[in-house]
């Protein structure tokens, strides 16, 4: 009983620190900026979604959001199309020279290389290709980065859908590509969620490469719009967390729902 | 016949296009960077090629070794208050109890709200004039509570920032990694009489030596990257308490138009994250080998 009272406890103490700054920001964003500064309690004494009615008479703040949708899922789509092929041919073919070793080899080495360090040449590439402030500039970027990283994923999951079910439907006079699209691609199904899933709540968040490639409502991302609103409004608290709450809600629910794959896409890597 | 040709290109044919990509977009402009890092450039235009000049007066700029210092620190903190917290975590859940699967839930939120959030979030929090610590420091009879305008106050509200965002992440990977150790040990160590404590310091630790030094590898690369937190909430200040090397990189690249400068100031920072990442596999084979 003692333990358990003890396990309730530590329990609690986990849920208010993670649980505090959520209601932090829910609880000013209902609240007006007079009572923000002047009242100054732990809760709104006059409820209002003044805020929330406020920022969506901003029209740019729905532009914002339409551009982090089209960029996330058309680069991730493209993304999983040619990751998916590149792992399967990598997870089954043996190519000569250990091409196949080389090529999985070189995708982790790039895997590797920290975006930051890329940021200034790719800005100087779009700005040459005349792709800035635009949706191709950005959904080329986030693809290539979701490209290394899909191939890391569906390689793995291929790897333990056993070969002999391939074989045999070529055995039966399917083509080898057939074989993959037909028996195996379906059956790593789960696999090609999870990395679809985790690769889309990485891209709609991304914020550096967002900054430095857009720059009018035309392309920018929520994230970025969300921190060009904010730098305007400087101490306008209400505003700022009624931004606040509409710029992560969309990921927040999203995540939500597909938890379970989540948690797999997370933890897979170190746990293997 | 034909279909036989197919299937010898097959392979190739879908290797290409991924290969291709990362080639455009990844290897030319890291190529392209380390070009310009070579460069001095005015007004975004090349006016002359300095070779590793720019390298080199990286070392005698009081800004960079500042911001080396102040994201070493930063990384070093934050990386291991989210270890040894999301270790205690993953161990207080390591056994199945009513709630936990509420605080698997719950603790889901701080990692995958957008970064960019979570730093207006802090801002409201640390807000002197408005903030939840002034209201519940007015509610105990206080004053108003000065965060971001005091550098060192600034600086640990940055690591509070992170631990807060990125210890869900390692507990998930730490508590994966305890649910995958095989369970005989343990029973024998306690038919043995082991205490729990014994049994933590000589199977658990060593045990889950390789999943926690990824999980640090992982925590610590992406850490020395932080940008869009420090972005938001600090913009580096006050003063350049909280300047990140990529903030001050930013500023260099963007504010100043330093391009070639700011290039190289990037290449030196990724060489530094792969080092990093190089040492720390190593580390982690040795381990596993023994």
């Amino acid at each position: 009983m003692n333990t358990r009272a003890a396990r309730a406890g530590i329990l609690a103490v986990i849920l208010t620190l993670v649980l505090a700054p959520l209601y932090w920001l829910v609880s000013t964003s209902l609240k007006s900026n007079q009572e923000i500064t002047q009242a100054r309690t732990l809760y709104p004494n006059a409820p209002t979604l003044d805020n929330y009615i406020r920022l969506f008479h901003e029209k740019e703040f729905a532009a914002y959001l339409s551009n982090s949708l089209v960029v996330t899922i058309a680069s991730v789509s493209i993304a999983l199309v040619l990751g998916t092929l590149g792992a399967y041919a990598i997870a089954r073919f043996r190519l000569p020279f250990m091409l196949e070793r080389k090529a999985v080899l070189f995708l982790l080495t790039m895997r590797i290389v920290p975006p930051v360090v890329i940021l200034i040449p790719v800005f100087l590439l779009m700005l040459k290709l005349n792709l800035l402030d635009s949706w191709w500039g950005l959904i080329i970027t986030y693809t290539a980065f979701n490209v290394t990283f899909c191939v890391w994923m569906m390689e793995s999951f291929f790897r333990e859908v056993p070969v002999d079910l391939e074989e045999a439907a070529m055995v039966d006079g399917n083509s080898r590509f057939a074989a993959f699209y037909r028996i195996t691609l379906p059956l790593v199904a789960p696999g090609l969620a999870a990395t679809a899933i985790f690769a889309v709540i990485v891209t709609i968040n991304e914020f550096m490469f967002s900054l430095v490639l857009t720059a009018t409502p035309a392309a920018m991302t929520m994230p970025r719009g969300t921190a060009t609103l904010i730098g305007r409004i400087d101490t306008d608290w209400a505003s700022m967390a009624a931004a606040g709450i509409v710029g992560a809600l969309p990921v927040v629910i999203f995540s939500l729902l597909v938890q379970r794959h989540l948690v797999r896409g997370l933890t897979m890597g170190a746990v293997k | 016949m034909q279909g036989a040709g197919l299937d010898l290109a097959l392979p190739y044919l879908m290797l290409a296009p991924a290969l291709l990509v990362v080639f455009a977009v990844l290897v030319y402009p890291l190529w392209e960077g380390l070009k310009a890092s070579t460069k001095l450039y005015r007004y975004g235009r090349v006016i002359a090629d300095v070779g590793f000049d720019n390298y080199v007066r990286l070392w005698s700029d009081p800004q960079f070794l500042n911001a080396l210092s102040v994201t070493a620190t930063f990384v070093t903190l934050a990386v291991a208050l989210e270890t040894v917290l999301g270790f205690a975590l993953a161990l207080f859940c390591a056994r199945e109890f009513a709630g936990i699967r509420l605080l698997r839930t719950i603790l889901i939120i701080p990692m995958v709200i957008t970064p960019v959030v979570v730093a207006i979030l802090f801002r409201l929090i640390y807000a002197s004039d408005a903030g939840m610590f002034t209201a519940i420091s007015l509610a105990l009879g206080g004053g108003e509570v000065q965060i971001l305008g005091d550098p060192v106050k600034a600086f640990i509200g940055l690591v509070a920032l992170d631990v807060w965002e990125w210890t869900p992440l390692m507990f998930l990977i730490i508590l994966a990694g305890l649910q995958s150790l095989p369970q005989e040990p343990f029973e024998a160590a306690r038919v043995d009489g082991a205490d729990a404590w014994r049994s933590f310091v000589d199977l658990t630790l060593p045990m889950m030596r390789p999943v926690l030094s990824i999980a640090v590898v992982l925590r610590t690369i992406d850490a020395f990257g932080t940008f869009d937190q420090v972005f938001v909430l600090t913009r580096g200040g006050p003063g350049e308490s909280t300047k990140l090397l990529s903030i001050y990189g930013y500023d260099t690249a963007f504010k100043f138009q330093m391009t070639g400068y700011a290039a190289a100031l990037f290449v030196t920072l990724g060489l530094i994250m792969l080092a990093l990442a190089l040492l720390a596999i190593r580390f982690i084979q040795k381990g596993t080998e023994e």
